[in-house]
């Protein structure tokens, strides 16, 4: 006999499928700067870059926010640290552009107070609106256990760039799969990670990955908007 | 002028600064020489910096490079409070310390954490955090995403109301004369003021010193008039 699917599976399911229309495939995170430069340009490149996408600014910006939001720390906070600490410019306004379209989402289909409250504090001009902390309200409010939470929001990222990236190199849809598969092993091994991270680790990042999302605003032709 | 006691930051160290620049004052603020950070066997070295710009205050902070030596860890916490009138410039450069086998990045850890508030009068934002953290025994930190093959990593802080996209547009354009790879963008805007950040990857501090003072040299001309800075200090 089947078990009853707990209340919150197929909801997680919907709010981190990547047909969810937050705008996700119009952005590359950085990426598509190492593609411009040929130095992203097969299956294996493009998994070093995500491998190092994923340990860095999924985990210490978007994973910490979740879980800080998730332990109690107050939403306009968090909403600020996002805003100041994702300093380029394309990156941070890609966190709000999808931010406000899943808030948005949200609103319609998983309604709370909390989210009502994050959706004041951006209509009053006292936050911006962040996807993972967007992300981190409604899937709390729904009941999903922190580990299950930090685990759908970092691969349904990890998702979303990889069929970006499938678009734009491009790849092959089976090698598409295979890096998918590959990166699961970095986003366990985030999941493991970001509970021990401390407030001081909130979007540290080593200068590579943030250089090139900041030469992306120069780029001349470019598919994606970060 | 700050003086780096006793030559060095070992581990355990732990240093703290304090700077206020009052209203309307200008102060620009170096070091005596390179900061060094040698071997913090189990422990680390820190410094702890809290800096104050009052209304329409203005401060160069110019330190020497900051060198991490073999097995060295090192933290430095600097925390700058603004008013939407004041202006800031900070510019920093990291180099991996000489090792005996000839290798860089024989350093545990360097975290540089520079947040900057802007205080208003009803109340103050969060303009800025800067978190830049290497640490190369967790992975391949000289690889893509990571040092991308460079050894040095320089960056230049600018806070002022001033500030605009034609500025970050223009240090681009000044920073493709250099041998290094280089990123600038803007911070959010609060309180009527506006951050940019320059960030660059160079294997050599001669080069990121040059990057960076064409940076503020073109902005104490276009801002103050002043001549580039010569510190006179080699």
């Amino acid at each position: 006999m089947l078990n009853t699917v707990t209340d919150y599976q197929l909801a997680l399911q919907q709010l981190v499928d990547s047909a969810l229309p937050t705008g996700a495939f119009a952005h590359s995170l950085g990426f598509e700067t190492y593609v411009d430069a040929g130095v992203v340009r097969d299956e294996a490149s493009f998994g070093v870059w995500l491998s190092a996408f994923i340990s860095q600014s999924l985990s210490n910006s978007d994973g910490l926010g979740i879980r800080f939001l998730y332990e109690g720390w107050d939403v306009g906070e968090l909403d600020e640290l996002l805003s100041a600490s994702l300093l380029p410019r394309q990156v941070r306004e890609a966190s709000v552009k999808m931010g406000l379209r899943l808030l948005e989402i949200g609103a319609e289909v998983f309604p709370s107070p909390g989210l009502e409250l994050y959706r004041d504090l951006v209509t009053t001009g006292l936050a911006a609106g962040h996807q993972p902390l967007a992300f981190a309200v409604v899937a709390r409010s729904l009941g999903v256990p922190l580990p299950e939470a930090l685990a759908a929001y970092l691969f349904a990222t990890v998702t979303s760039l990889t069929q970006n990236a499938v678009r734009a190199i491009p790849l092959g849809q089976n090698a598409g799969q295979r890096l998918l598969r590959q990166a699961a092993d970095g986003v366990a091994a985030a999941v493991e990670r970001i509970p021990h991270l401390t407030p001081d680790d909130f979007g540290a990042v080593t200068p590579g990955l943030e250089i090139s999302q900041m030469r992306h605003e120069r780029q001349r032709a470019r598919m994606f908007m970060s | 002028m700050v003086v780096n006691p006793g030559g060095a930051y070992l581990g355990a160290d732990l240093f703290l600064i304090d700077v206020e620049v009052q209203d309307g004052a200008d102060l620009l603020l170096t070091t005596q020489s390179a900061t060094k950070v040698y071997r913090t066997p189990g422990s680390f070295a820190e410094q702890r910096m809290a800096v104050r710009l009052g209304e329409g205050a203005r401060l160069e902070l110019m330190p020497d490079q900051l060198i991490a030596y073999r097995e060295a860890s090192y933290r430095q916490h600097t925390h700058i409070t603004v008013r939407p009138s004041s202006s800031l410039v900070m510019a920093e450069v990291v180099t991996p310390g000489w090792s005996p086998d000839g290798a860089a990045f024989r350093y545990e850890e360097v975290r540089l954490r520079t947040s900057v508030r802007v205080e208003g009068r009803h109340g103050s934002r969060l303009l800025a955090l800067d978190n830049l953290l290497i640490r190369p025994p967790a992975g391949d930190v000289t690889g893509m995403g990571f040092m991308e093959g460079f050894s040095h990593v320089g960056s230049l802080l600018v806070v002022d109301p001033r500030v605009d996209q034609a500025l970050a547009d223009h240090l681009h354009v000044l920073a493709q004369d250099h041998d290094a790879r280089a990123g600038v963008s803007l911070t959010r805007t609060a309180l009527g003021t506006t951050g940019l950040v320059l960030r660059a990857l160079s294997n050599s501090t001669g080069e990121l010193n040059h990057l960076l003072a064409a940076c503020t040299s073109l902005l104490r001309k276009r801002w103050h008039g002043q001549e580039p800075l010569n510190l006179r200090k080699h």
